[in-house]
């Protein structure tokens, strides 16, 4: 006999009508999309910090100082020019704050916050699976009822 | 038909888009309840057209909304360019922050100079002196500019459609009810 969820009062599921349990099972569809998309977006920006830990690592090298690289001033206007400060870069922090750091600094920050994602990303993982748990179990039982109004209908 | 004016019928809009007829006498279209269902019909792929025809013009709309402030962006760009390239006796060097990635900026050094070299999308790069760049960028400004007049209009003009075929509908829809109640009154009384 599947128990009841957890999370919710402590309704018997199988005492909820065939509608109850449909409307049920289309939240908890809904609310596992929404934990999903959000879960994609997360490992995405995860997956960019991490891009910029290896950029600002070549970009520092010290054999890069001076070197002629094409700089781009808007997304289709390039101009040649020469790097310099190469240990220098400016990391946006958010609500439009840029700070100046060299790279170990960068590479701290941008490490951080790949850390922070990492959880986040666990801690979602672990709802969406309570919240799937929950789903199989409300479908289970909204079967076994659709069969037991059939067994019903014909007499 | 008759009373529907040969031009208002084909009139089309400079995009090619044909303006519905608007239906004035329902009876000049529907002579029996039979061809109410197939003038409903016809009323519903015009609407269904119609409506597709904004959704894409919307979209064009807002790639064009998009692309012309980084236009005016690269054209403000070159005009500075060639500004201190001019005026300057010698070139002095410029210190400059890009862009490495989307959180991340880095530090370079570039001397104004008679070139320059614009990204023109399909992996094709090319170099220009800075007047050809200023031409190019300001005309393809102008060209993105009218056709964002240009989608607007017709944004207009659909939505004007759009609200004359679903007033068809209607009409056409209460003309057949009316007919119905006139056809069953008729049959009782018999």
């Amino acid at each position: 006999m599947p128990a009841s969820p957890q999370q919710r009062t402590t309704v018997d599921l199988k005492a909820l009508s065939l509608q109850q349990l449909a409307e049920i099972k289309q939240q908890l569809d809904q609310e596992i999309e929404h934990l999903s998309e959000s879960f994609q977006k997360l490992r995405q920006a995860q997956a960019k910090f991490e891009e910029c830990i290896v950029t600002v690592k070549k970009t520092s090298d010290s054999a890069n100082e001076g070197k002629d690289i094409l700089v781009p001033l808007t997304s289709s206007l390039y101009i040649p020019g020469k790097t310099t400060e190469i240990d220098t870069f400016m990391v946006d922090v958010g609500t439009g704050y840029y700070v100046e750091k060299d790279s170990k600094s960068t590479i701290l920050f941008f490490t951080n916050k790949v850390n922070t994602l990492k959880k986040n990303l666990i801690d979602l993982e672990t709802v969406v699976q309570g919240k799937s748990q929950n789903l199989r179990a409300v479908e289970e039982i909204l079967q076994e009822k659709m069969q037991a109004n059939q067994a019903n209908a014909p007499q | 038909m008759s009373s529907i004016k040969e031009s208002e019928a084909n009139y089309v809009n400079p995009r090619g888009i044909p303006q519905a007829p608007f239906v004035e006498k329902v009876e000049d279209y529907v002579q029996s309840r039979d061809q109410v269902e197939s003038i409903l019909k016809s009323f519903q792929d015009m609407l269904q057209k119609y409506k597709f025809m904004e959704m894409s013009t919307l979209r064009r709309e807002a790639g064009l909304k998009e692309k012309i402030p980084d236009i005016q962006k690269t054209l403000d760009m070159v005009k500075f360019l060639d500004a201190s390239c001019n005026t300057d006796g010698e070139l002095e060097s410029i210190t400059t922050s890009y862009e490495l990635n989307d959180t991340l900026y880095a530090k370079a050094k570039i001397t104004p100079r008679d070139t320059v070299y614009l990204w023109l999308g399909a992996n094709v790069m090319l170099e220009y002196t800075n007047e050809e760049a200023i031409d190019l960028l300001s005309s393809k400004l102008k060209s993105a500019k009218d056709s964002l007049e240009s989608c607007k209009e017709d944004l207009e003009f659909l939505r004007e459609n759009i609200t004359t075929v679903e007033v068809n509908t209607a009409r056409v829809y209460n003309w057949d009810v009316q007919k119905r109640k006139e056809d069953r009154e008729a049959a009782e009384l018999k």
